[in-house]
């Protein structure tokens, strides 16, 4: 899998919440998971238009404790549906499994990463190393990435192929 | 080399010493699965074509968040969850009616013993920690627990908190809890082990606990876990079987931090929207009219809590205009309430009572807001749309503070009333 992504900063503040800001409540009363479905509808309580603005390969990046609030995963089914990377200062958790198990590639901890860029500007992250440049602000930041052992699992896709392959390793199927 | 309580309940799920910061897939002594999301793994399990549990022996599944369908959909989920539990042989069912929370009569039915590792569906399940167990949430992962018996989990720090000084009257382990959690932080406690001791350790009791474990998952603690002393081990007997070990860090454990905490807070606190770590001191807030309030949640559905909500509604009628839900966790605290006369008393004063489980907190499915309405409760989560709609304000507090503010019409100081 390709790390590294290029394309517009959409930045939010903190506490963006999990329910409700990222995603509509119902949503997760309902255990929907399917991606075609939950896409057009991230982050409409912040921002109604935004899954009509948001194009692949663009990043979000967001203030601290980005998706709090009991960790539904809708949402982050919501920007891997958008196919779009995520910078946070930091995430509860669940959030980050959660993240993990849509395969959204991110950095999950990135103090004061708000400071150093503006929605629209041109941005490129190896979601790999760690490395954020900024290039409409020609600035580089460096960011602890997440375990090799987490890239894995979004690099095949996220928690539902991940198990399916461990599923077969470990001869549970059948 | 000297270890956390967490870690040594790792390392011996592991069968290795593990280190902080490490992945690891260690297998857990017991697994539990609420209501809905049974159906859910079990589609999960067939799309992957995953036959027979990896331990069904280990899998506790309970029926808590809706135990009174409201919708036919809602009955048709019952009935499909008691066919996956026969197809796949679940013993540890707890059909709506039996158990109650999910979060709590396993503790109370013996299920849940100090030093044991536990993953779950559910977020609040770190409750188990009242009784010095490592109890893990994991949402949607819960399904590789039930597939291959483990998933990734990263060996967490320990936030050490040393419990001291006493409590006040009118003051509940519920105001603490909320006051520590703003206090605290997100920034200190992500993804943190909270652990607690010290020297006023003995004076809160296994119902206290809980309330004293559950709130910190508000603030993206990865678990909470109380050591073991007597009042552990008293609670045990007749419930679990022994032996019980003991439960704590080594002297010299490696902890990210130790704050020393003063149960001497002065005044009762209440959670503002819109989040639970938004805490202000009740004055603050006072005077605020309300539509709504509730006792219950797993946070706050004990006994104690119950017996604090009586002591203020007895002889007492709840406002003209508000309306007031009960919810018992479990079915042996409804049936101890009823033996005590606290049922009588809540009925006496017009409140209503709802089956043992969640109650209204569980996204509203039971006894929704409307619009334009404000409650407070002793649920939770206070973000908007927890209720139902958007459009309401919910505030959270003691069972004092929501029983007196029901009484009062509008969010009250309940030393007042005590």
């Amino acid at each position: 899998m390709n790390f590294t992504y290029r394309g517009r900063c959409w930045k939010f503040g903190s506490d963006i919440g999990v329910d409700g800001d990222l995603m509509p409540l119902e949503f997760a009363m309902q255990r929907e998971t399917r991606v075609e479905v939950l896409t057009p509808h991230t982050m409409k309580g912040v921002d109604p238009s935004f899954a009509g603005k948001a194009q692949p390969g663009d990043i979000m990046v967001a203030g601290k404790k980005f998706a709090q609030g009991n960790p539904h995963i809708q949402g982050l089914l919501g920007i891997r549906g958008l196919r779009l990377g995520l910078v946070v200062e930091s995430i509860p958790r669940g959030s980050l499994r959660n993240a993990v198990n849509a395969g959204v590639p991110i950095l999950p901890a990135c103090p004061d990463v708000t400071r150093h860029c503006e929605t629209g500007d041109e941005l490129e992250v190896d979601f790999s190393t760690g490395r954020f440049l900024n290039k409409t602000r020609g600035e580089e930041l460096r960011f602890a990435p997440l375990d090799r052992t987490l890239l894995e699992i979004i690099a095949m896709g996220g928690w539902r192929p991940a198990l399916a392959k461990r599923i077969a390793a470990m001869g549970r199927s059948g | 080399m000297p270890q956390t309580a967490t870690e040594k309940i790792l390392s011996r799920a592991m069968g290795r010493p593990v280190r902080q910061g490490e992945i690891i897939y260690p297998e857990p002594d017991l697994v539990t699965v609420h209501d809905w999301y049974v159906v859910n793994f079990d589609k999960a399990l067939q799309d992957l074509g995953v036959k027979q549990l990896y331990a069904p022996d280990k899998l506790l599944i309970c029926t808590d968040h809706e135990p009174v369908a409201v919708s036919v959909l809602a009955a048709e989920r019952q009935r499909q969850v008691r066919q996956i539990v026969a197809k796949y042989g679940v013993k540890h069912f707890y059909d709506t009616g039996r158990g109650g929370h999910g979060h709590v009569f396993p503790m109370e039915l013996g299920y849940v013993k100090p030093g044991m590792f536990v993953l779950a569906y559910d977020v609040h399940v770190n409750n188990y920690g009242a009784l010095g167990c490592l109890a893990i949430p994991l949402v949607t992962e819960i399904t590789d627990v039930l597939a291959c018996g483990s998933a990734w989990l990263k060996v967490p720090e320990t936030l050490r908190i040393n419990l001291s000084g006493a409590i006040r009257p009118g003051i509940t382990t519920r105001d603490i809890a909320d006051r520590m959690i703003a206090d605290v932080g997100a920034d200190m406690a992500d993804y943190s082990v909270m652990e607690f001791g010290g020297p006023a350790l003995s004076s809160v009791g296994i119902d206290g606990r809980i309330t004293l474990c559950n709130r910190p998952i508000e603030i993206g603690v990865k678990s909470t876990i109380f050591e073991t002393d007597a009042v552990t081990f008293e609670y045990l007997k007749g419930r679990a079987t022994p032996p019980f070990e003991a439960v704590r860090s080594d002297p010299g454990a490696q902890f990210k931090a130790t704050l020393d905490y003063d149960l001497g807070i002065l005044e009762p606190q209440v959670s503002a929207p819109p989040t639970p770590d938004n805490v202000v001191a009740v004055s603050q807030v006072a005077g605020k009219k309300i539509d709504y309030a509730f006792i219950g949640s797993c946070a706050n559905c004990s006994i104690t809590d119950l017996r604090d909500a009586a002591r203020i509604l007895k002889g007492r009628k709840i406002a003209a205009g508000v309306r007031f839900v009960v919810t018992p966790g479990t079915q042996q605290i409804a049936a101890q309430a009823a033996e005590e006369g606290l049922i009588e008393i809540f009925i006496s004063a017009g409140a209503m009572l709802t089956a043992p489980g969640c109650g209204p907190c569980a996204g509203g499915r039971i006894s929704p807001i409307a619009k334009g309405e404000v409650s407070i409760n002793t649920g939770t989560r206070n973000d908007y749309g927890r209720l139902g709609t958007r459009e309401a304000e919910i505030y959270l507090g003691s069972p004092f503070t929501v029983a007196a503010s029901a009484v009062a019409g509008k969010i009250v100081d309940p030393r007042e009333f005590l």
